[in-house]
């Protein structure tokens, strides 16, 4: 249980068995090699040794794992097979990995097809652009009856241009045509911004006609290497463009084609990976002329397998466990049942190595919590149902595999609390059946209604939260005992349960019985007592030893400001109850006839949903912080760095080994 | 003035004041939503993570409607007979709308804030989401309070 003991292991070897050394490693997954790079600045270590890798190796296999990356994501975009919301590996036996990888000269080569291909949509997607542009740019000289490259004819110029469309180009017109009389001005066309001007005048006039128009704003536009009139040139564009989307389709569909490969290429891909982790661990590798130096962590139970390794491969090693203090990666070990909660701790930080794991104490409260503050059947139901079916058919792993797996045993508890407070998607079973069939059904709470009696499931909550803190407390009374200071333990966790159990019994336990009074007060008096003697124990004088202690009394608000928090227990889940029955009554309004019962079908299952959704989240949020606030607050302590083997971090594809 | 003193008139404004709350919620969902919108851009993978934080100051919003329809119901005004109240249970009633229509609206707003640099932070480092819930729902806190406070005087009141 819990965190897993380290081992630290040193390997010295010869050079020429360092690549089968690390294959056999990755392939055990159980070696996490950890950077040299102090050593690398020890006088002592630097003038024997340098180090191991290949830098520029790396980045061409990273250059290469990119390019297969982008036809993985191109094919995928043409994929037309369905795929499941949730992809799950695909199993390959070692063999079959290893023949498609020596025999990968048809995979590089559908590789570099589709990149050429997609290389290929990309300029013609450019051209497309290109000459879309072209066409808007010659849009408005449509009406342009010469032809674009007539530039002049023997006596007279010919230009066009723009001017911006502030005046009317009336004005000039008229003005241009005032002053030069043998000119020819025409509007071709005008938009919010610019009018369109044509121009026809004898050469011996073009600098005045030029002058004049200037004080316009004109801009003289050319149209280059174009020959025609502007509608047969947006004639030819339009016929260039079918074109091009003919090549595309055409090149589109020589992609789909390729899609029969996908499952090669992700295999290619994770081979890449795997390769380039290989040559990526050598940098944590120290070497001199012909050995090498390898320093790492590994699980203790592993250690006899990763020996046999090492004992064939001729090294020298040396396994040791950790020194005093000295941080190792963490890697958590719990039992199936509480395995998938570790999700929920790792979500906050992994414990330290000098801490505990803290998912055995805290996934039952986590479970409890969040059926609590949805308690529904009906929710529950779905939840546990969607949860366990995804993980069943999609064998999915890792994370999101070990959240859905935590949230199935969060649905059975929501199921569990919506039959002790009697809702079964509220009371809307109640109202279908009073909708649709016309008849009365009542459900009664197992234990009572939210709704009808806040305050008992308020001072429940409150109960619950005062064992949570208190097991949270018990925790590190463990730890303290653990590490050998069981009277820290006493001072700081048993005082605190007398000082936190003695006034709850002397204000409440009058009601159960008289004498649970007279032990409160015992209990208050030996818990304030022994927090004044002791909180201050760090101090040196007496005078502050003392105020120390007087003042850590203060710490019992931090206690009751804790305890409060738990009501948001009785919040949350008034929250799914009330908004529950709100949509019963609004279903209930169009009462038992054909349009009641379908508008009370819509408003069931659109409502509930939305109510499902927003509540599960608050839930779960509402849950995971009286975990990492109120619970972990008093015990724990993160900050523990993740064991990261040395293995085959694959994307497409589980390698197994054929059983022999 | 007659109107001020009529006790089904100020218990409706109580149930329309709780129902404001959402004004806070609408507010900060508006504060997490233009904050996703922008890592989305970069992103379209972070569209789940940044909607569930967007959802989070939402529910303000319901915990008003909540007090909003338990006063309703309490005063008969869904069932469609409406009691007759006195100018004291009234305010009485609109008094209980005030916990959550103030803090709905102030701690809605402040999640949204809150939220919203959660979703920069998701946008650096995917895997801390439920970092960023957890301080989104740090503030959440106060508007459970609150609605816990409304409710349990609502509830308190015998008509």
């Amino acid at each position: 249980m819990a965190i897993v003991k380290m081992n630290k292991i040193s390997i010295i070897g010869l050079g020429d068995v360092k690549t089968r050394l690390i294959r056999e490693l990755m392939d055990l997954g159980v070696v996490e090699i950890s950077s040299q790079d102090s050593k690398l600045t020890d006088s002592e270590w630097i003038s024997y040794v340098e180090k191991d890798g290949d830098e520029s190796e790396v980045l061409n296999l990273e250059a290469d794992i990119s390019k297969v990356n982008s036809v993985l994501v191109s094919l995928d975009k043409y994929d037309k097979t369905k795929k499941p919301m949730f992809s799950s590996k695909k199993t390959v036996s070692i063999d079959e990995f290893e023949n498609k990888v020596l025999d990968n000269k048809s995979i590089i080569e559908n590789v570099g097809l589709v990149l050429n291909l997609n290389n290929n949509l990309n300029e013609l997607t450019n051209e497309e652009n290109k000459i879309v542009s072209n066409i808007l740019s010659l849009k408005p000289w449509i009406k342009y009856g010469l032809p674009l490259e007539l530039s002049e004819t023997k006596y007279t110029s010919i230009f066009t241009g723009v001017v911006p469309n502030v005046s009317s180009s009336e004005n000039l017109i008229n003005e241009v045509k005032e002053k030069v009389n043998t000119c020819f001005i025409e509007l071709i066309n005008s938009d919010k911004d610019q009018n369109y001007l044509s121009v026809i005048c004898l050469k011996s006039d073009k600098d005045e006609v030029f002058e004049l128009l200037k004080q316009y704003g004109f801009n003289t536009v050319v149209f280059k290497d174009l020959i025609g009139t502007a509608a047969e040139n947006i004639v030819k564009y339009e016929k260039e463009i079918s074109e091009t989307s003919n090549k595309k389709k055409q090149i589109e569909a020589d992609i789909s084609e390729s899609v029969q490969y996908i499952d090669d290429i992700q295999l290619y891909y994770d081979y890449l990976v795997i390769e380039r982790d290989k040559l990526k661990s050598l940098d944590n590798i120290l070497k001199t002329n012909k050995t090498f130096y390898i320093e790492g962590w590994l699980p203790q139970k592993s250690k006899e397998k990763v020996e046999s390794v090492l004992k064939q491969n001729e090294c020298w090693y040396e396994i040791n466990e950790p020194e005093e203090g000295e941080e190792f990666p963490i890697l958590l070990d719990n039992n199936t049942l509480v395995d998938p909660f570790e999700v929920i701790t790792g979500l906050y930080s992994l414990p330290s190595s000098s801490n505990i794991d803290p998912t055995s104490s805290m996934w039952f409260f986590f479970v409890f919590f969040f059926g609590m503050m949805l308690g529904d059947v009906g929710y529950g139901l779905i939840l546990a149902l969607a949860c366990g079916l995804v993980v069943k058919m999609f064998k999915l792993e890792g994370t999101s595999g070990k959240m859905l797996k935590s949230l199935f045993w969060c649905g059975i508890s929501t199921m569990f609390w919506g039959v002790m407070f009697g809702s079964y998607f509220g009371d809307g079973i109640v109202a279908a059946a009073k909708t649709i069939f016309n008849v009365d059904i009542i459900i009664k709470p197992f234990w009572t209604n939210p709704m009808e009696d806040p305050m008992n499931v308020l001072i429940v909550s409150f109960a619950f939260g005062l064992i949570h803190l208190f097991v949270g407390l018990g925790v590190k009374a463990y730890m303290l005992i653990r590490d050998g200071k069981p009277l820290d333990a006493l001072y700081d966790v048993g005082f605190w349960y007398l000082f936190i159990i003695g006034p709850v019994l002397l204000l409440a336990g009058g009601t159960i019985s008289p004498v649970l009074v007279i032990i409160g007060k015992y209990m208050t008096i030996i818990g304030m007592i022994g927090l004044v003697l002791t909180q201050g124990r760090e101090k040196k004088n007496i005078i502050s030893k003392l105020t120390s202690g007087v003042l850590s009394l203060y710490g019992i608000t931090g206690y009751l400001s804790d305890v409060l928090s738990y009501s948001r227990l009785l919040a949350l889940g008034l929250a799914t109850g009330v908004i529950s029955s709100v949509l019963s009554i609004m279903g209930s309004m169009g009462g038992h006839t054909i349009i009641g019962i379908i508008l009370f079908l819509v408003v069931f299952v659109i409502g509930h949903s939305l109510n499902f959704a927003i509540n599960a989240l608050g839930a779960f949020v509402h849950s995971a912080r009286l975990q990492y606030v109120e619970f972990f607050g008093k015990f724990y302590e993160g900050g523990g760095e993740p064991f990261n083997p040395l293995t085959k971090k694959t994307k497409y594809i589980k390698i197994i080994k054929e059983e022999n | 003035m007659e109107l001020l003193m009529n006790g089904n008139f100020l218990a409706i404004c109580g149930a329309a004041l709780a129902a404001l709350a959402g004004i806070g919620s609408a507010i900060g969902v508006g504060i997490v939503g233009q904050a996703a919108a922008g890592v989305v851009a970069e992103d379209p993978k972070k569209f789940g993570s940044t909607l569930i934080l967007q959802a989070l100051p939402g529910t303000q919003g319901i915990y008003g409607l909540l007090v909003a329809f338990i006063i309703m119901n309490k005063i008969g005004l869904i069932g469609g007979n409406m009691a007759e109240l006195t100018t004291g249970q009234g305010g009485f009633l609109l008094a209980a709308s005030l916990p959550i229509f103030i803090v709905g609206i102030i701690s809605a707003i402040h999640q949204g804030k809150v939220a919203a640099s959660g979703v920069m932070l998701v946008s650096k480092r995917p895997e801390e989401v439920a970092k960023a819930m957890v301080y989104a729902a740090m503030v959440e806190t106060y508007a459970v309070l609150a609605l816990l406070a409304s409710f349990l005087m609502v509830n308190g009141l015998t008509i």
